[in-house]
């Protein structure tokens, strides 16, 4: 297998284009350093020839002080170069890690259940940065020694032309040799890679639920899990490094055959009175600066590996693509949605039907309640709404508008969640209310928060808006959580609102603050309202109840309130039975 | 319970073991590897020794100042020599690296995760997961490469010493003086050290916010889908990405620059030998074969000096890292980090063991005198809390949100360290609740319980050595049979991330199986029900209270749970506002009516609830 390096392109290109600017001022950067190191062993043979043939010690001095002047400027040169090149890779790779991170986000649910967050982390982050230490190698010193190399074959063909002749195919034998064998770890260096980002992965994990740990005695099972992943990167690792070892020795090989050759021209062409022990010390010398130059190559070609695996792995995840197609788009109507659902089918895995064949309508403005048991399919329901899924068979209108008919962006705009879950940042007050849209005014966010009852919250906070949460939230109390969530909402003013048995985990107390809150919200809008229990449905206009997938019963509220042979008002009586007994 | 703090102030500093303790512990672990390591480095520097020999035999064979007689041939020839002498220490050393490298990280990273999860459990992490996996990862990793390293300053330190004494033999004045630059580059790179590490730090926690984020996101993608915030969330990512790249710049900016302060010393060094040498050279006491030697051999000592250099520089970065890894595990012991215990990467994994139930473990009482803990920082806590627990018996916890009622159970059972009071089980004091209160003595279910990207089974016995069928009881006790019955790989079914194939309800009853199937004396529910409909959750207390010998101690604000408890704990703002039987309570407490009616719900609402 090869280095990629059109795959390598194609992910880096589209972020190196802008800097162009930069990249050209690279390039002459590199190339006068390459010129420096070029011309200075120049002064050395000038020099050695010199002092052999008795001149005088005045010229030796002024040459000496020339040769620590051209190498200090090189040095200047070359970090500068290092320093433009680092700051043109890191550029192109923060764009890659947007690109990525936003290709990700926009892929659908199925391959988010599957990729933990430890693993994308790895991915998007690990992977990417090994692209980036491959950019500054690969143009700072790749690129550069391979252009120094040729400087240095051009100096010997000035010298004498079969001299340039020989080193030419020396270092173009080295350089195919060095290419034919860079590829061999290149399978292990993937696996290593991918046994490493399980790993991760496994920790990530393990570390965000380490109460669950505890509390169950888990931990020694924890670190045997541990143990046996470290193990599987343990045998990659060997297989990939030793791997290694062959470029290592055809690069030492071959560089001593380069020495030997410099030994023997010079022996000969000096016997033979072409050249004078000065450029004899030239050949070897430049022969030994080509040392370093195919080393740092040789290094750098464990790094290719490690990216020619990176980039595989990067390409795979670009080019993974969403199941659900955006859609052409279409104008959503203001105000309040009627959402029309009709005979849909749906199901996670295909033998395992969720929803069979719903068939259902809801007016603009109103708001439904819906219940069943778990598992009745009262959530996924609600992912299809949000078109997190598409149906099997069978369609979902929003405002008239099929769901697959307008882009995701437009549908979910205007169709919001409240869910259980409520999901915060280690971001500031600000970004966690915007969900980090920075259009939105401060004036606003302060109008929503106190719409919510947030306002004493907020008013203690030290920082204002600015105010850092940490992360998941831990300084705020769940019905804060729920309160911010809610206030999230408000700012986006949806059509349709779906909650999803929000206030489950509150206290009475603290649920009267937020259903005071939704009162709000709801006014105006339609509403589905996911319950588990009674209580939670009070203010809706229709009940639907699921069970198994299916309609069970479907009607007005106080309708089926009122009719004593329904499941509702079975089920009301059970609720009864809370209350009473 | 405000948050606190602007930002960057938040990394105090926090020192455990000096850096060079932490190293030079992970040698001691695995000292033959790393001994063998060096030994090849020596072999490989060794063998770099000779074609500067050799350079120097070939220019006096050419300028006719040889001494020896060795004919080009004879060169070539023992140069390739050396080149496969050389690869024989490298191959050395890559069959040493490799294990170096994953036993002690693997025995890091152990004992980094054994002190976190040996952390109160409400408040493990100092910053988010993928904060910490960024520890983990790139702090870990400078350890051993760091020991490793060593080696390679000590290989190059010998190659210079035997170098050195071969220059001297030459000409003294001409090494003395073509050292020179060297030593103005250790002060130098002592000077500057301080501030590497600044901008090493500054560049790290960087990192570590980028990290992090990226798992926040992900770790909540549906509801960043759902509030359609892609485009807002890049954008904020993209701000912190080029924080990150501006500090990244100049930590290597900063360190490209010493590099070639070090790089440059032998530039001047060999500046310094051209003018030293003209001279000699003109008078013939210095022959080409010797300038040859000379500047093949710089350009090692060259590098040990920008090693060396580079070693207080490194050795200031090992410092971050170290104090990064402490910060992990604040509270533990300093030696915590490099204790040594096996880490079985010779594939031969342990057993699980765990404790059968004795006699002592069985409960007859549980007594809680005067139980504390405030929130550090903060007015909030508990305090004053007194319990008493019969065996068998069923006592509920209520109270309003943030009346503590989910501290009281956290700190009871060790997840958060409880200022004062005194815990009797039997009337024995407990000591270490923590270590205590776990399977076969109490298991523990949380509000809100974490799965893991396991099978089912894995996901409930978490380790324990059960049957299938204990399994499969656990999962009925649990109200999950059908569930179960409806997965098609059964037990065997992978839930995903955190669980995400199973829905909420299914979450939070094997989180409930997961604790019945420990089987423990004391069973602590923290509102196990929120995701449950109504008709679950009836059965599931029903098998509950089937369950014989049961004692259970329920965080609750349910009817039906109310009715059914022995004994129940009104708790309000950190205290015990009132206890006893749900009458009594009904009959004299205010607090206790108000959670039952939920008398802050408006009239007419209240009015609908009770007349449907």
């Amino acid at each position: 297998m090869k280095i990629p390096f059109q795959q390598y392109w194609d992910l880096l290109a589209t972020h190196i284009r802008p800097q162009a600017r930069r990249f050209s001022m690279l390039t002459v950067l590199l190339l006068s350093s390459i010129g420096l190191q070029v011309i200075n062993p120049q002064i050395m043979r000038y020099f050695i020839d010199t002092a052999t043939s008795g001149g005088s010690g005045e010229a030796l001095s002024l040459a000496a002080f020339a040769f620590i002047g051209i190498a200090l400027v090189q040095q200047v040169v070359g970090v500068s170069a290092a320093y433009v090149g680092e700051n043109v890779a890191w550029t192109a790779t923060n764009a890659l890690r947007a690109e990525l991170a936003r290709h990700c986000l926009q892929l659908d649910m199925t391959f988010h259940n599957d990729s933990s967050p430890g693993e994308l982390i790895e991915r998007i982050d690990g992977d990417v940065a090994e692209l980036s230490n491959f950019f500054s190698q690969l143009v700072v010193r790749v690129l550069g020694n391979v252009l120094l190399i040729l400087g240095i074959v051009m100096a010997l063909f000035v010298e004498e032309w079969r001299l340039g002749l020989a080193f030419l195919a020396f270092a173009a034998t080295t350089l195919l040799l060095l290419n034919a064998v860079r590829g061999i770890a290149i399978p292990h260096q993937k696996k290593l890679r991918e046994s490493i980002a399980d790993f991760f992965g496994f920790l990530e994990e393990r570390l965000a639920g380490t109460e669950d740990i505890r509390s169950n005695g888990a931990v020694d099972f924890v670190l045997l899990g541990m143990y046996k992943l470290a193990y599987v990167v343990f045998g990659h690792m060997y297989n990939a490094w030793r791997l290694n070892l062959v470029v290592r020795a055809v690069a030492g090989l071959m560089l001593t055959l380069g020495i030997s050759m410099a030994f023997a021209f010079g022996y000969y062409l000096l016997q033979g009175g072409v050249i004078t022990l000065g450029t004899a010390y030239l050949i070897v010398y430049y022969t030994n600066l080509i040392r370093r130059p195919i080393r740092e190559i040789t290094q750098q070609v464990e790094s290719m590996q490690n990216i020619g695996a990176a980039t595989e792995r990067l390409r795979e995840l670009r080019a993974i693509e969403s199941k659900l197609e955006d859609g052409p788009g279409a104008e959503m109507p203001t105000g309040a949605l009627g959402l029309e659902v009709e005979r849909l089918h749906f199901g996670y895995e295909v033998e395992e039907p969720v929803l069979k064949g719903l068939t259902f309508e809801l007016k603009p403005g109103k708001a439904l309640g819906l219940l069943g048991r778990t598992g009745s399919g009262k959530t996924t329901m609600a992912r299809l709404v949000f078109r997190l899924y598409d149906p099997v068979s069978g369609s979902i209108r929003l405002g008239g508008t099929d769901l697959r008919t307008a882009s995701l962006k437009q549908l979910r705009e205007r169709v919001a969640i409240v869910t259980q879950d409520v999901q915060l940042f280690q971001a500031s007050v600000r970004d966690n209310v915007t969900f980090f849209d920075r259009s939105k005014s401060d004036d606003r966010i302060l109008a929503v928060i106190e719409d919510v009852g947030l306002r004493e919250w907020y008013d203690a906070l030290p920082y204002g808006l600015d105010t850092k949460l940490e992360s998941g939230g831990r300084d705020l109390s769940a019905g804060q959580g729920q309160l911010l969530a809610l206030a999230r909402v408000f700012l986006r003013d949806p059509g349709l609102v779906i909650l999803d048995e929000a206030s489950s985990r509150l206290d009475p107390a603290t649920e009267q603050l937020i259903e005071r809150a939704v009162d709000k919200l709801l006014k105006g809008r339609t509403a589905v309202i996911i319950a588990h229990r009674l209580g939670t449905v009070n203010r809706t206009d229709e009940i639907m109840i699921l069970g198994e997938g299916k309609i069970v019963e479907h009607g007005e509220r106080n309708a089926l309130a009122n009719d004593p042979g329904s499941r509702f008002a079975s089920l009301l009586k059970t609720g009864l039975e809370e209350v009473l007994v | 319970m405000s948050a606190k703090r602007g930002g960057p102030q938040r990394e105090e500093i926090k020192r455990g073991l000096p850096a060079w303790v932490v190293i030079w512990k992970m040698i001691q672990y695995r000292p033959g590897i790393w001994l063998l390591n060096l030994l090849a480095m020596l072999i490989a520097y060794s063998f770099f020794q000779i074609p500067g020999l050799l350079m120097r035999e070939f220019f006096n064979l050419i300028s006719g100042d040889a001494q020896i007689g060795l004919n080009l041939w004879t060169i070539i020839a023992l140069l390739f020599a050396s080149e496969v002498g050389t690869l024989l220490g490298i191959y050395g050393l890559i069959t040493t690296n490799v294990p170096f490298f994953i036993h002690t990280m693997t025995l890091l990273r152990k004992n980094l995760l054994k002190n976190i999860l040996r952390r109160p459990g409400a408040a493990a992490l100092p910053d988010s997961p993928g904060e910490a996996i960024s520890r983990f990862r790139g702090d870990v990793f400078e350890i051993p490469l760091f020991s490793l390293w060593l080696n390679d300053i000590l290989g190059l330190l010998a190659f210079s010493i035997v170098a050195l004494v071969i220059m001297w033999n030459i000409s003294p004045t001409i090494t003395l003086l073509a050292l020179a630059p060297f030593l103005v580059v250790g002060i130098v790179a002592n000077l500057a050290s301080r501030q590497i590490e600044n901008y090493r730090r500054a560049s790290r926690r960087a990192t570590g916010i980028v990290v992090g984020f990226i798992g926040e996101f992900f770790g909540s993608v549906q509801a960043v889908k759902v509030a359609s915030a892609e485009e807002g969330v890049i954008e904020y990512f993209n701000e912190l990405n080029d924080e990150r790249r501006v500090l990244s710049l100049k930590d290597r900016l900063f360190n490209e620059i010493l590099h070639s302060i070090f790089r440059n010393a032998i530039h001047i060094g060999t500046g310094v030998i051209l003018i030293l040498a003209g001279q000699a050279m003109l008078d013939g006491s210095f022959t080409v074969g010797d300038f040859a030697l000379f500047v093949y051999y710089l350009d090692f000592i060259g590098d040990l000096t920008a090693f060396s250099g580079l070693l207080v520089a490194r050795y200031m970065q090992i410092g971050v890292s170290v104090e990064r890894m402490y910060r992990l595990m604040e509270g533990a012991e300093d030696k915590a980090l490099v204790e040594f215990s096996p880490v079985y990467m010779d594939g031969n994994f342990p057993e699980i063991s765990h404790p059968e139930k004795n006699d002592k473990d069985r409960l007859r009482s549980l007594q809680v005198r005067d139980l504390a803990y405030r929130f550090p920082g903060s007015e909030n806590g508990i305090s004053g809390i007194d319990l008493e627990m019969e065996q068998g018996g069923f006592t509920v916890v209520t109270g309003r949100v943030g009346s503590g009622k989910t501290t009281l159970l956290r700190v009871l059972m060790g997840l958060l360290p409880r200022d004062n009071g005194e815990i009797l089980w039997n009337g024995e004091p407990v000591p270490d609740p923590d270590d205590f209160f776990v399977q076969p003595r109490a298991a523990y279910t949380g509000q809100v319980p974490r799965l893991f990207s396991d099978s089912l089974r894995d996901n409930i016995l978490m380790g324990l050595g059960r049957t299938d069928d204990s399994v499969r009881q656990a999962i009925h006790a649990a109200v999950m049979e059908k569930d179960l019955a409806d997965l098609d790989k059964g037990l065997d079914t992978r839930v995903g991330p955190k669980g995400v194939k199973l829905s909420g309800g299914q979450i939070q009853r094997t989180a409930a199986a997961r604790m019945f199937v420990r089987q423990a004396e004391l069973m602590v529910f923290d509102d196990l029900s929120s995701a449950l409909d109504v008709e679950t959750e009836r059965e599931l207390w029903k098998r509950v209270f089937d369950r014989p010998n049961a004692t259970c101690l329920v965080v609750s604000h349910r009817k039906m749970v109310l009715r059914r408890a022995d004994h129940i704990i009104v708790m309000k703002d950190g205290r015990i506002e009132d206890e006893g039987k749900l009458d009594e309570l009904l009959e004299r407490s205010e607090e206790m009516q108000r959670i039952w009616h939920g008398d802050l719900v408006p009239r007419e609402m209240r009015g609908q609830k009770t007349v449907v």
